[in-house]
């Protein structure tokens, strides 16, 4: 009972270390995700991102936000409410060419690779 | 003959009427923020140097990035060990300078000097401006060099006591710290030489460079007095709330027997809070108020120019006093703006009569946004000052090819007492 007990510990252990982290490409201003292991939704959403985030910024500013949970410029801590607000401070702002469905797609996404970066 | 003199005063007076329109202020958009806080122009700009709502609460905030985590240590966040001392000292790690630069174009079909096409107008303006730890923000702008007019005033009397640097002389314009929130208080303390807070928008902060405000800008008769230009004083604001904002002052200049007093007052309902906080949006369903933003604000001043003889005795004093008030309206990429402003001079000329004035504008912006970045703008002014109306009509286009280029034309027709006139007003600056 016991030996089953640290095998299924050491089971689980390694499938979250398996599964830690985001699949990152790249450095930099180059850096980019690997959308391959997202569900159909959010390579729809990650699509959005990559093409109308970058108008403004790199990737990588919200790459790190997401790895670190500390937005980069003002370091204040990116979490699930962040990232709402940081959606709709894009929404408002006129030149950012979004509309409210591609900002809640970036949300959207930005919430579930939150949740991918924690497990 | 009468048609010929006839023709040269009526293009006399409108040189004279028109003049104001060109005199371009200075563009204050600093590079020196976006280094600082490692982040692009249009955090805090439409196209510079107008601000946005976060560049606003930025403003408002004495120049401290509205809820960065520890701002004060601002340039030493991540920063590599051995920058202890910029912590500790409070120094910005790089020194907060910045420049700007503008060249301008003009076509005045009736110069007073016949010179239809001017291209002497150019200047550049040195700024600087930060914050030590989050306890001091501090702003200065100096010409270094103008070319042609610049805000000038050739007055000499009866106050030659001017609030208006003069003209084309390297001079310092603004020059001010802000003590944030002064013993622990929500009182900021503004201490320097600044534009008095009156208006929604600073003198700097719009897109085109040619003073747009006529209920902040204009003069009446011979008093250099105008409420944007920038003066030596003290001034107290405060954020009550989010969104509430209040300032009061009082300006010292040579040749009073007392100072000028001030007050603003402006509230903003809907939108990104002074604070800079961004409103509650539900990204399911649509709503007015998720675009929507309206900042009111009133404003008064009370002064008194004039000069003094070798003995003490005042002569030709002006007492004088504006009220006001502005609305700034903000929905998707229309911004619309609309001031008033009655004011009432005791004496402009030598021992004249009181004068009542009144201005009215109304300007309307549409952002196109990325990736063309161009604002149409379409602006209306009425402007009373004892003599007459003058109306102006002025459509013009603003452009930044990149974050901090600004390209921007503009055609204003005026319809004056002594006739009517146009002119055309090109304008490129860069800022680095």
């Amino acid at each position: 009972m016991k030996k089953l007990l640290v095998t299924m510990l050491l089971i689980a252990a390694t499938a979250a270390t398996a599964h830690a982290g985001l699949k990152v490409i790249g450095k930099g201003d180059a850096m980019r995700l690997d959308p391959s292991g997202f569900p159909p939704a959010m390579k729809a959403n990650y699509e959005i991102v990559r093409v109308k985030c970058v108008k403004c910024h790199t990737l990588e500013r919200t790459i790190v936000a997401i790895q670190t949970g500390v937005a980069p410029i003002s370091g204040q801590p990116f979490d699930r409410n962040a990232t709402k607000a940081y959606g709709i401070k894009m929404l408002r702002k006129p030149d950012s060419n979004m509309s409210k469905a591609e900002v809640k797609a970036s949300v959207d996404l930005m919430n579930y690779l939150l949740a991918e970066a924690e497990k | 003959m009468f048609l010929k003199k006839y023709t040269v005063a009526v293009m006399f007076l409108l040189g004279i009427s028109c003049a104001p329109l060109l005199a371009p202020g200075t563009a204050n958009a600093i590079p020196a923020f976006s280094r600082q806080h490692k982040t692009e122009c249009s955090t805090c700009h439409t196209i510079y140097p107008e601000l946005n709502e976060f560049g606003d609460a930025f403003l408002k905030n004495g120049y401290v990035y509205p809820h960065k985590k520890e701002a004060a240590k601002g340039a030493t966040q991540g920063a590599e060990p051995g920058n202890e001392w910029s912590f500790i000292s409070g120094l910005p790690q790089q020194i907060p300078l910045s420049l700007t630069a503008t060249a301008d174009l003009a076509y005045d079909e009736h110069a007073a000097d016949g010179n239809k096409l001017d291209l002497s107008t150019r200047s550049i303006t040195l700024q600087a401006g930060g914050s030590f730890r989050d306890l001091f923000g501090f702003f200065a702008t100096y010409n270094l060099y103008s070319q042609g007019m610049q805000r000038s005033s050739s007055l000499v009397n009866p106050a030659n006591n001017t609030n208006v640097p003069p003209g084309n002389d390297p001079d310092l314009d603004e020059l001010f710290l802000v003590w944030r929130q002064a013993f622990g208080s929500p009182v900021n303390m503004k201490v320097g030489r600044f534009e008095p807070k009156l208006s929604l928008w600073k003198k700097s902060n719009r897109i085109l460079p040619v003073p747009s405000f006529a209920s902040t800008t204009y003069r009446v008769g011979l008093s250099p007095f105008s409420s944007d230009a920038t003066e030596d004083g003290v001034e107290l604001n405060a954020l009550l709330g989010n969104r509430l904002f209040v300032a009061g002052g009082v300006v010292d200049r040579n040749g009073q027997d007392r100072e000028d007093g001030y007050g603003h007052i402006s509230l903003k309902i809907g939108g990104t809070d002074l604070k800079g906080q961004e409103p509650e949006v539900d990204l399911e369903k649509d709503s007015i108020w998720d675009y929507l933003s309206v900042t009111l604000g009133g404003f008064g001043y009370w002064g008194q120019n004039g000069e003094f003889n070798a003995n003490g005795v005042a002569q030709n004093l002006n007492n004088f006093r504006r009220i006001g008030a502005e609305a700034d309206i903000l929905y998707k990429r229309l911004h619309l703006k609309g001031s008033g402003s009655f004011g009432h001079d005791t004496n402009v000329g030598f021992m004249s009569a009181a004068v009542d004035s009144r201005a009215y504008t109304l300007e309307g912006e549409y952002y196109l946004g990325a990736p063309v970045n161009v604002v149409p703008v379409f602006r209306y002014e009425y402007l009373n000052t004892g003599d007459g109306t003058v109306k102006r009509l002025t459509p013009a286009i603003a452009y930044t090819p990149l974050q901090n280029v600004r390209m921007s034309i503009e055609y204003t027709h005026s319809i004056a007492p002594e006739g009517t006139g146009n002119i055309a007003f090109a304008s490129i600056a860069f800022s680095m």
